[in-house]
């Protein structure tokens, strides 16, 4: 009885202290005091970093875009793309195809080693993409379809043996897909999930699963040279409200930063930074459940969407609507194909009718934890008479991979090559597919001419809109809006290379407080 | 007992919000002026003549989703209660009279129960069980009924080593005839109270859980899930949580200024709650009987 008592009483401290402690993030309190970006030469440069901690740190198995950025820390990969999207040298100082392009060569820096001294060289990169699509839970397996053997020609010449003609090889081999690890620690693959070595610009000194980690720089990192912060703290964050106190108080440097917290950020004084990226939202159908068996009930939904509301309601207006698997302005974005399938209810609700089910259809929307896209989603379907239930299933991840739902919402931060975006979402096993092995018609020889289209290529562009406009037939699919990859960071840190969909510190610097 | 709570300042005032509570439970949802799952474009605008409270992250009446939200919160703290009355209060009677066995077995299930920290178990349950007010609120009210349990026995057993109750049985009066003759009123008062307090504490945990996004699914209004909600857009309307946190504290006041005036007004019996329940007390005097 007592402790029911107490817990009674302590229920107005709670909810006090709820209410202030999240008051403190939104105070629009004084700027920092003003900083330089130059740092103090005699003391070290640490960065605190708040992130959604990852489950996984062995890259093969991650699968999860905004987590490769935090594995970027501790492993580096084949290639790198610059401010443009245009693969360019990583651990591969550069690479060549044969004529027939079906075959490609990457030349490895020379003396490269992982942080637990193991030598980086053609048999490490050879022992990892064999791992990558051979280990049972590997999450890039499906992304390595062309790729049919690797020989290691010599210590720094990695020879890739290519199923069909590919030229996006130097774009998929890099943050997203190669980020390459120690083939001593890769022997055990559970314990490298849990304590990364690889050959990036920092090694971890510490690492508590769920909680935080600390990195420090890797002097024999290839760009050691233009890292120049000593040690990375990272910090699980709790709760995305907490963000902006967080760093206005100075317990972090630099997080991941809702839309809705962009204004108070702004008033706090920080710096917001709308960093690019290919990230796209979309409503994944599954054509081989009902409803979405019936073509007319695809329709309706593409019709009963409102992808202004999204942009104004989930991005707080710092997104855009797409109707395609990237923002517009993308290499890959098919003008031809914009506003395909315009929001027009009346139309949405006559296809239903057409179809026999004015108001018969019911759905379960099933998402990994609760957003407010899905009742957004929820009540502009039920506008045009599809009642949607919302289920929050922690453990979505299983039966959206299995393509076993009907209706879910998935959001994607893009790939460095279009090809495997667009094969992720519209191929055959695409895992973005949740209608697989459905793949709309034409898509196998329009992607199978981008791959084989040079990336300096004239045509390049050409090739890769018309494999886009053949994926967008696709009934799988209905996209939704962009955001820009957003974050805020302390004065102290000076600002990011404007690498799409990474987050890349070379050349970052963090100022004295 | 009513009439004599309501004779106490502290008594009117708890009785006065939770008749408050009780009509906004009933007909909450009915008097929500709009619908409270209906979202405008109007997205977390300030209050206004059509909006009291404003709007939400959806364009969506705050004052109808906490009107409409009543019900669940409510009558998830109603369940709590009840159904740790249920199981707490006939096993802790029963364990006086069904022999040694019965009483070793449920005092060790009622331990157990107690190092059970109910609400890291109520998750874990709708994780298994499907997330839903009724199955957490169930699993609640099977942890927290050891209240009950130890509240009765306790009571159960002062009587049942009174003369006039020993008496009753020597004269062939059945167990079932004794507890509902003279236990039952002596286990009543300090039930009441343990029910009072219980409804809060059940109140506590039905805003965490669903503070949590645990217990209902989105789009369902509840206070707890407006609060939660609110939080995420302290910038937009830094006032926003006050209301239902006012909601929910003067809720949770009112079950304890309640549960005060009743052991005010049950005496003797009442104060019997706050003695230390798992050494048997002294037989009281026969003026009960």
């Amino acid at each position: 009885m007592r402790r029911l008592r107490t817990a009674a009483a302590l229920t107005t401290a709670l909810a006090a202290s709820l209410l202030l402690a999240a008051c403190g993030g939104t105070a629009g309190g004084a700027a920092p005091a003003d900083v330089t970006h130059t740092p103090d030469p005699d003391k070290p440069q640490v960065l605190k970093w708040a992130i959604d901690f990852p489950a996984n740190w062995d890259p093969v198995v991650s699968g999860s875009g905004a987590q490769f950025r935090i594995l970027a820390l501790a492993y580096a990969s084949l290639t790198e793309i610059d401010d443009h999207g245009v693969a360019q040298p990583g651990l591969a100082k550069s690479w060549d195809y044969n004529d027939a392009g079906d075959q490609v060569t990457f030349h490895l820096r020379p003396g490269l080693k992982f942080t637990d001294g193991t030598p980086l060289d053609a048999e490490a990169v050879k022992l990892y993409i064999e791992r990558a699509k051979t280990q049972e839970n590997s999450a890039l397996d499906g992304d390595l379809g062309s790729i049919a053997s690797v020989d290691a020609a010599s210590d720094t010449d990695v020879v890739v043996h290519l199923t069909q003609t590919d030229y996006q090889l130097p774009l998929l081999l890099g943050q997203r897909v190669a980020q390459i690890t120690s083939p001593e620690a890769a022997k055990d693959p559970a314990k490298l999930n849990t304590s990364p070595v690889g050959a990036g610009p920092f090694v971890v000194k510490e690492l508590v699963t769920g909680s935080h980690a600390v990195l420090v720089k890797n002097p024999d990192y290839w760009d050691a040279a233009h890292i120049t912060i000593d040690e990375v703290d990272l910090s699980a964050v709790p709760d995305p409200a907490t963000v902006v106190s967080g760093i206005q108080t100075g317990v972090f440097d630099f997080a991941y930063l809702a839309p809705s917290q962009v204004k108070a950020a702004e008033a706090a004084g920080l710096d917001v930074v709308k960093q690019p990226g290919y990230n796209a939202a979309n409503i994944s159908l599954n054509i081989n459940k009902a409803p979405f068996d019936d073509p007319r009930v695809v329709d309706a939904v593409r019709y009963a969407v409102n992808r202004k509301e999204f942009v104004d309601k989930v991005t707080f207006g710092t997104g855009a609507a797409t109707d395609q698997p990237f923002p517009s302005g993308y290499i890959a974005y098919d003008q031809k194909s914009a506003n395909l399938w315009p929001y027009d209810p009346e139309k949405s609700k006559a296809l239903l009718a057409e179809a026999g089910h004015a108001h018969d259809i019911s759905v379960d929307l099933v998402i990994p934890t609760e957003q407010p896209a899905a009742e957004i989603v929820q009540s502009q379907l039920a506008a045009v008479g599809i009642t949607v239930k919302i289920k929050v299933q922690p453990d979505w991840a299983t039966p959206f991979f299995a393509k076993d739902l009907a209706l879910s919402l998935y959001g994607t931060t893009g790939r460095e090559s279009p090809v495997q975006t667009l094969t992720a979402h519209f191929g055959p096993q695409g895992p973005l597919n949740l209608s697989s092995p459905y793949v709309p018609q034409g898509f196998d020889a329009a992607i199978a001419l981008a791959r084989q289209t040079p990336l300096d290529s004239p045509d390049y562009a050409k090739n890769l809109q018309a494999a886009t406009r053949a994926g967008l037939e696709s009934q799988a699919l209905v996209f939704t809006y962009s955001q820009p990859n957003l974050f805020v960071k302390s004065p102290r840190v000076s600002d990011l290379p404007a690498i799409p969909g990474q987050v890349h510190w070379t050349g970052v610097t963090v100022a004295e407080k | 007992m009513v009439r004599r709570i309501a004779r106490l300042r502290s008594g009117r005032l708890a009785l006065g919000i939770l008749l408050v509570v009780l009509v906004l439970a009933v007909f909450g949802p009915a008097l929500a002026p709009f619908d409270p799952l209906a979202g405008t474009d109007a997205a977390l605008a300030g209050p206004s003549a059509d909006h009291w409270l404003g709007t939400d992250y959806l364009g969506r009446d705050v004052l109808s989703r906490i009107l409409a939200g009543s019900t669940v919160s409510v009558l998830g703290a109603v369940q709590v209660a009840l159904i740790a009355l249920v199981v707490g209060a006939v096993p802790g009677i029963l364990s006086v009279y069904l022999g040694r066995s019965f009483e070793w077995l449920s005092l060790r299930l009622v331990d157990t129960l107690i190092a059970l920290p109910f609400l890291v178990f109520a998750v874990a349950v709708t994780a298994l069980l499907g997330n839903g007010i009724p199955q957490a609120m169930f699993t609640v009210g099977i942890l927290v009924s050891p209240v009950f349990y130890r509240v009765s026995r306790a009571a159960a057993l002062t009587v049942s080593r009174s003369q006039y109750v020993e008496a009753a049985l020597l004269s062939g009066a059945s167990i079932g005839w004794v507890v509902r003759k003279h236990v039952w009123a002596k286990v009543l008062p300090p039930l009441s109270i343990a029910l009072a307090t219980t409804m809060g504490a059940g109140f506590v945990v039905v805003s965490s859980l669903t503070f949590l996004g645990i217990g209902v699914q989105p789009p369902a209004p509840t206070w707890g899930g407006v609060l939660a909600s609110e939080l995420q857009y302290l910038s937009y309307q830094p006032w926003a949580p006050l209301v239902p946190t006012v909601l929910i504290m003067l809720t949770v006041w009112a079950f304890n200024l309640l549960a005060d005036a009743v052991r005010d007004v049950t005496g003797e019996a009442g104060r019997a709650l706050t003695r230390p329940v798992t050494t048997p007390v002294a037989p009281v005097t026969q003026r009960t009987a």
